[in-house]
């Protein structure tokens, strides 16, 4: 039980700081490049603990950005459901991963979160530009290994 | 027992996974034109002020430690650059009685009302937020509490910046002249003929649309508000056109116009009444 509300305050504390990282604001050119940080830290979140950081953690999560941004409500939260859904549905084999590989994973992971928010882009009108979206997508993969370290880290000394 | 868990847990997963989808579906079909979620950001103001403020403070402290930082010798180029400006502007400004005067005069024999009155103007700090890449939006630190109301005009020292679109307690949201669905109504200044100029979702150009193939239009022109939109009050600059593209198969031309205002760069904005 204590360690259940560990988990669950730690996860909290994790998402809140990715929340705040991910608006951070950043010069006009990098804007639109930045990785979504709140969105990785909910894949690392699922990948360890999948049985408690889910599909309600991820919708909650994607609500929460959707206020913050001023995007309409439902883009964000769609999108992490859907990438949330696909670790819970792969995370017994990505855990077994070298870090390398874990990159890779991270990649195919990624692709549908940004294809549908692309989809939806072009459903409400929203303008976007390709290449930001495929370099916001190298910058996650490149800051993967770095972040995966830190959580792992946290996670060790503040859920066990 | 175990393999009976784990599908209780998969099937779990997938009700959720369609009920969550469903819910964010038919979110997005209502609130696509954001009326919902203003309502959700002004009833929890309180809440999301606070973390605006604290994504906000890095770059605050940043800015603070550099003027820290800048030495002493910067200040003084700094300071004699300003001194130069101020000067220059205050020639400028000796200017602005007699003009008033010869353009009421003018508005007399011309028998219309004076459209340029002295108007209230409220200097606001940008929330400095990494709002959507897309949204071309901005957030601003004044809100109902300072009577800010929709529909309220912004500008910059160098031209118009777009208009209040939500008024929460604390802060408003402004839907900058370069958002897709943004429009409004120009006046060219040396033809003195109406363009209506729209957003691209690009900071950098604006479009001038329905110019017709065999309009007087020219790079470099002015274009100012008309103040015939109802929203914007007339004769702020809005930008300069910059491109002029003329094909044959079309019934119109397509004009790029270069926002005069500083739309990615600013700190403070007016807002006028």
């Amino acid at each position: 039980m204590v360690i259940f509300n560990k988990i669950h305050l730690t996860a909290i504390t994790l998402l809140f700081f990715g929340t705040i990282l991910n608006i951070l604001p950043f010069s006009e050119a990098l804007v639109s490049k930045t990785p979504p940080i709140l969105l990785l830290i909910l894949i690392y979140l699922s990948l360890a603990f999948p049985n408690q950081i889910n599909l309600t953690y991820a919708f909650i999560s994607g609500l929460i950005m959707d206020i913050l941004m001023i995007t309409p409500l439902g883009y964000n939260a769609l999108c992490y459901t859907i990438t949330i859904y696909l670790i819970l549905l792969y995370y017994p084999q990505i855990r077994l991963q070298s870090n390398w590989n874990k990159m890779f994973s991270l990649l195919i992971i990624l692709m549908p979160y940004f294809f549908i928010s692309t989809v939806v882009n072009s459903m409400l009108n929203i303008e976007y530009n390709i290449l930001d979206v495929c370099i916001s997508v190298f910058i996650s993969i490149l800051i993967w290994p770095g972040l995966f370290g830190m959580l792992r880290f946290i996670r060790q000394k503040y859920t066990s | 027992m175990k393999n009976n868990l784990h599908f209780r847990q998969s099937h779990i997963i997938s009700i959720k996974l369609i009920l969550f989808l469903v819910i964010s579906i038919s979110f997005l079909l209502i609130d696509k034109n954001l009326e919902l979620s203003n309502k959700i950001r002004n009833n929890s103001s309180y809440l999301i002020k606070p973390i605006y403020s604290t994504a906000e403070a890095p770059l605050k402290i940043f800015n603070k430690l550099s003027i820290y930082i800048d030495s002493m010798q910067d200040l003084i180029k700094k300071n004699k650059i300003l001194e130069k400006k101020v000067f220059i502007q205050s020639g400028i400004i000796q200017k602005i009685p007699l003009l008033k005067e010869e353009n009421k005069r003018l508005r007399k024999l011309l028998n219309s009302s004076e459209s340029m009155a002295d108007s209230k103007i409220i200097i606001a700090e940008l929330i400095k937020v990494n709002l959507s890449p897309f949204s071309n939006k901005i957030v601003i630190d004044k809100g109902e509490k300072n009577n800010l109301s929709l529909g309220q005009t912004v500008i910059d020292s160098l031209g118009l910046i777009g208009q209040v679109s939500e008024v929460n307690k604390d802060f408003s949201i402004v839907t900058l002249i370069t958002d897709p669905g943004h429009a409004l109504l120009a006046v060219n200044t040396r033809t003195e003929k109406r363009v209506m100029v729209s957003g691209t979702g690009d900071n950098r150009y604006l479009k001038a649309e329905y110019v017709s193939l065999n309009e007087d239009v020219i790079e470099g022109d002015i274009l100012i508000t008309s103040g015939l939109d109802n929203i914007f009050p007339e004769g702020y600059l809005i930008g300069v056109i910059s491109k002029i593209n003329k094909k044959i198969n079309k019934d119109f031309m397509e004009v790029d116009v270069r926002p005069s205002s500083s739309l990615s760069t600013n700190q403070e904005v007016m807002i006028l009444w």
